[in-house]
């Protein structure tokens, strides 16, 4: 993450909503001075050192902090965790993911992690058991104790120790390690010189110990990396809650059996949220949200099924070129994951109906090699810009099908691998009335699928499409390159930007040049069928907008102005540096007018902090007070739901 | 013998014309060889030939030219043209008028004119003024450069790089019917590229056809108890059972929606590998047939332009299937079922106008909804400066907040009064 002035300033906005103004203040002179010391600090913000102290416990205990002691010295560096800090943002999104994905105990959880921070697993066990305790002597109490709701989410120290394996097993939750805290240059620095010192004592020479050097330093930094996975890993040699459950018998849930499964966890641990992973769950919504929008809800859910198996143990969106680079190698080709259709037919509920949101069509209409064409390798990156041309020349890694004739069937009885317990018979009965005797005499016929094949289908709609969302690599395995449905979906998010702000004629212009390269103007007219003066007032527009740009080229020597070329170009990285630059000021827009707000409304807010008014406030405020606090609130939700929808935008841009 | 020479010159020159003409149109070039191969100048005599050539150029019928190697070649000119020529009072017209002539359907600017034939703008004016009086010329413009006065021979039509080709009308770019064209094309991509559902196909039976060209609904064979996915999202999902389960989709609402219309007519995505997917071919064929470009026809080069340009919108995207190139529209289950010319006959009595001429809505973003996406003033915004977020006056029309800041002083007396009396009622 880049950190620029307005992250900065957005950041230290968030801190102050979140944590108030003490902790915001710290982090932005942290920001401002790079590495201090407390001593440093005390010097710059004129502060006594224990409210200093406070405050950098608040920002330690929510992760928002790194230090580095080193060995002997009397005071640890700090530095601020910016991406962190910009997280606390997504905390909302964070927590609706985990409620649709692991039901609303789980959401509860991770809210109080939230809240409180890092914990240790013995404080929130301490915790959720008061207010268990407390909710059963309310139950007592209540004159009718069969219709008495509890309103409490986890309901026994069990449940919750089964909620926290799930959520340490889908690694939404992490463990706090020594090496939490140390940034990542310290934890690279450190680590090189362990590698330097175990292993290459006398120095790095010559090509082949370079990289030898490297994939050690690589190694020793997973090492390190996959320290706060440890437990997952505990977790894990006990058998995980998904093999377990399948030994049970299949059973969707059963809360008793499950608690007593689960061991208990070690109270003195400290659990936290990582955030990484949720980066991936959250990439994956919004991937399905895309697939829904180009192609159907029933598709969309297909690829949500296929997203969950893939992304199981993918741990982060990104990955580091330092650590990632090296290992986990087959013949210099990193290992490729894959799903394959049994696993995803496997996981789909049974009441989804997988004809719908499927178009129908005669098997004289379909080409099978080319529907079924198997790319085992992720097509160059280059076929991107190519998109949205026409008359390019077929790439070569599509040569292969070029000999595609029509009369290739579109054989219904594809057999699939024998699935377990799935259909177990449909070899033999239902299927075959369309396989056997229709095939023969009429093409014209429209084609009936069976399950599987229908799976099929809309796996292969995804894998068709020029978004890339996902590539057939192999007979009935599937993946997906996300670096390129990525790019593509970046691209199409910058084009709603761009076509919101300039308009449709703007988007065609931007297309254009991203199309076709740098472009004199003289060209553009003919390519876009566009008026010249209209042109010309459009793309001043975007250049002021900053999608386009110009860049002058002298025909002679003297660079006359009259005599120069200008060409047109629109760069991408450019308008994507642009959007963000400018999401960032909105988001910090909005928290200031919800500033402003509080500020003109400051009257009502103090009073309904009072704690006789908390909570009554319909009853204790008047009239006119009450409307006014709840136009605040709802302005305030607004604002809050504003900040996460760019976020959005932000989340695509930059981290996924 | 003087006589006696030039009858013979005059002689061979006919004979050598009249041969000439058979052999290719006025655009041929004939070599030194060329002329001597066609067996009418005795003996081969370069220097007759050389007589004969310099008494045909005198009458403007065979005009030298440099030649594809090189060397001197020579092309013929009709006689009505060569009279053309020769009809004109002095060497100046006739210099202006071969420009013209040389020009072709093109047309030449008078600058370039007055610039070969090196002569002043007075003198130009005399001699446009003798060719205009004639009939021989006329002045054109042209789309590339609509502000240069230019010249054409008056009995050629200007070519479609002078007018713009089939998209301009009277040197204008021609915006409704490109328009008009873009939905046509839109409209047939869409429906070719896509399945149309028909609603409430689900009990089979005969369906409604849409209309031509569109891959025609069958009965659907499952009508059985299964469900859309659509509707299963909203069910209660148990925990740790589903993670993951698309978010896009769920909505309280749909279950019930769904149950009463089974169906939705809708647009829906071909399965992959489909053969039928439009391309430019088709689509040429198409607007021919449909015949709504009376006066121009639209060659392939022509539609594969309008065709790149629904590309360049986001409309449309090309998709290669073999070696088939085809075209479907984006988004299809987001495309309207409403008929292009239902739509324009809509548009008309003014139905649904803030929806777009062709495809759906563009899509909108967290940014661009926000006042500040749009904000004329953004780059000057600054907590501080003259213009602020707190200060903002789109922020408060956004929350609907607007009318409140009118009465700012109204809502200041309340206060006070509000707040000594709110203090005094507070407690129970």
């Amino acid at each position: 993450m880049n950190v620029t002035k307005t992250v900065a300033e957005l950041c230290a906005l968030i801190i102050d909503e979140m944590y108030g103004e003490l902790p915001s203040r710290i982090f932005s002179m942290l920001l401002t001075r790079g590495r201090s010391t407390i001593l440093d600090l005390e010097q710059s913000m004129e502060m006594t050192r224990s409210k200093i102290r406070h405050g950098l416990a608040v920002l330690q205990q929510y992760n928002l902090l790194y230090w580095h002691l080193d060995p002997g010295a009397q005071h640890a560096f700090y530095e601020a965790n910016v991406e962190n800090a910009y997280y606390l943002i997504r905390a909302g999104k964070i927590l609706e993911m985990v409620e649709t994905s692991y039901g609303p105990p789980a959401k509860d959880v991770m809210q109080n992690l939230l809240l409180s921070g890092q914990t240790r697993i013995g404080d929130l066990v301490v915790a959720y058991q008061e207010r268990i305790e407390q909710d059963n002597k309310q139950k007592a109490a209540s004159p009718d104790e069969e219709s008495y709701k509890s309103n409490l989410l986890v309901k026994s120290t069990g449940q919750l120790n089964s909620v926290i394996c799930r959520l340490v097993e889908a690694e939404l939750i992490d463990l706090v390690t020594a090496d939490t805290f140390e940034s990542p240059d310290d934890i690279l620095k450190k680590v090189e010189k362990e590698v330097n010192d175990k292993h290459f004592y006398g120095g790095v020479r010559g090509t082949k110990a370079k990289i030898e050097y490297q994939e050690k330093l690589a190694e020793r930094l997973r090492e390190v990396r996959s320290e706060p996975k440890s437990l997952k890993r505990k977790l894990e040699q006990n058998g995980s809650s998904a093999k377990r459950r399948k030994l049970l018998g299949g059973g969707m849930t059963n809360g008793l059996v499950e608690d007593e499964m689960d061991p208990a966890l070690d109270p003195q641990q400290v659990i936290r949220v990582n955030y990484e992973k949720c980066t991936v769950d959250l990439r994956n919504r919004r991937l399905v949200q895309y697939a829904s929008d180009l192609f159907g809800d029933t598709t969309s859910y297909v690829y949500a099924q296929l997203l969950r198996h893939l992304t199981k143990d993918i741990s982060r969106c990104r990955l580091d070129p330092l650590v990632d680079h090296y290992g986990e190698k087959e013949d210099g080709v990193p290992a490729q994951k894959f799903v394959t259709t049994a696993e995803i037919l496997d996981s789909l509920k049974t009441a989804i109906d997988l004809s719908v949101g499927l178009g129908k069509t005669t098997r004289k209409m379909l080409s099978k090699k080319a529907a079924t064409a198997i790319h085992p390798r992720p097509p160059m990156m280059k076929s991107l810009i190519q998109e949205a041309e026409v008359q390019g020349d077929a790439s070569s890694d599509e040569e292969d099908d070029a000999e595609t004739t029509d009369d290739e069937d579109y054989d219904g009885d594809y057999k699939p691998p024998p699935l377990k317990g799935v259909n177990g018979n449909h070899g033999t009965n239902g299927v075959n009335g369309v396989n056997g005797s229709a095939r023969a005499d009429d093409k014209d016929q429209e084609i009936v699928w069976d399950r599987p094949n229908q799976l099929r289908q809309h796996l292969l709609i995804l894998a068709e499409s020029n978004q890339h969302l996902v590539r057939h690599c192999g007979i009935d395995e599937w993946t997906v390159d996300f670096e390129l449905v990525m790019a593509s979906m970046r691209v199409s998010e910058l084009d709603t930007v761009i076509e919101q702000t300039t308009g449709p004629k703007g988007l065609r212009l931007a297309r254009i040049l991203r199309a076709r390269g740098k472009l004199d103007e003289k060209a553009l007219p003919t390519i876009a069928m566009m008026q010249k003066a209209e042109l010309q007032r459009k793309l001043l527009e975007m250049q002021s907008a900053g999608f386009v740009h110009v860049q002058e080229v002298p025909r002679e020597p003297k660079a006359d102005v009259k005599k120069s070329f200008f060409l047109w170009y629109s760069d991408l990285d450019k308008t994507r540096d642009r959007v963000l630059d400018t999401s960032y000021r909105t988001m910090m827009h909005c928290i200031q007018v919800l500033e402003a707000l509080r500020h003109k409304d400051r009257d009502v807010l103090s009073t309904t902090r009072r704690s006789d008014v908390k909570g009554k406030e319909e009853e204790m405020l008047r009239q006119e007070y009450f409307q006014r606090y709840k136009r605040f609130l709802q302005s305030e939700k607004m604002l809050f739901s504003q900040i996460m929808r760019v976020d959005d935008l932000v989340a695509i841009l930059r981290d996924f | 013998m003087e006589e006696g020479e030039a009858a013979k010159v005059d002689i061979l020159k006919n004979t050598l014309y009249d041969t000439v003409i058979q052999h290719g149109s006025n655009t041929r070039l004939f070599t030194q060889s060329d002329l001597l191969d066609l067996d009418i100048i005795p003996h081969r005599n370069l220097q007759l030939l050389l007589q004969v050539i310099q008494a045909l150029t005198n009458d403007k019928l065979l005009v030298g030219v440099t030649g594809g190697q090189g060397g001197l070649a020579w092309k013929y000119r009709s006689r009505e043209d060569a009279k053309k020529y020769t009809s004109l009072p002095d060497e100046t017209t006739m210099l202006v008028y071969q420009a013209i002539d040389e020009a072709g359907n093109d047309g030449i600017w008078k600058r370039t004119i007055e610039n070969r034939v090196n002569i002043s703008d007075a003198v130009m004016k005399v001699c446009i003024k003798i060719l205009e009086q004639r009939g021989y010329i006329a002045s054109m413009r042209s789309v590339e450069q609509p502000n240069r006065k230019m010249y054409i021979r008056a009995d050629l039509r200007p070519s479609h790089r002078a007018t713009g080709g089939p998209w301009f009308t009277d040197g204008q770019l021609d915006g409704s019917f490109i328009e008009t064209l873009e939905g046509v094309v839109f409209e047939f991509i869409k429906g070719r590229g896509a399945y149309h559902q028909a609603p409430g196909a689900g009990s089979g039976g005969a369906t409604r056809i849409p209309k031509r060209g569109v891959v025609t609904a069958a009965p659907t064979v499952t009508a059985g108890t299964k469900r859309s996915a659509k509707e299963i999202t909203s069910d209660d999902v148990t925990p740790a059972a589903t993670p993951g389960r698309p978010v896009a989709v769920a909505s309280p609402a749909s279950a019930a929606a769904a149950k009463s219309a089974r169906k939705p007519e809708m647009f829906l995505p071909m399965p992959a590998g489909y053969k039928g997917y439009p391309t430019i071919h088709d689509i040429t064929e198409f607007i021919h047939q449909l015949g709504i470009t009376s006066n121009t026809t639209l060659g392939e080069n022509d539609i594969r332009q309008l065709v790149e340009v629904l590309i360049f919108d986001g409309l449309i995207e090309p998709i290669k299937v073999g070696k088939r190139r085809g075209f479907r529209a984006l988004r299809p289950t987001k495309q309207s079922t409403i008929p292009y010319n239902i739509r324009a006959k809509e548009m008309q009595n003014g139905i649904g106008l803030h929806l777009p001429h062709t495809g759906v809505l563009p899509p909108t973003n967290g940014l661009t909804e926000a006042p500040c996406g749009r904000c004329p003033v953004f780059d000057l915004c600054e907590e501080g400066g003259t213009v602020s977020p707190s200060t903002c006056v789109y922020f408060m029309e956004w929350l609907g907040l607007e009318e409140k800041k009118k009465e700012g002083d109204g809502v200041a007396e309340v206060k006070v009064e509000a707040g000594s009396d709110g203090k005094g009622s507070a407690p129970p």
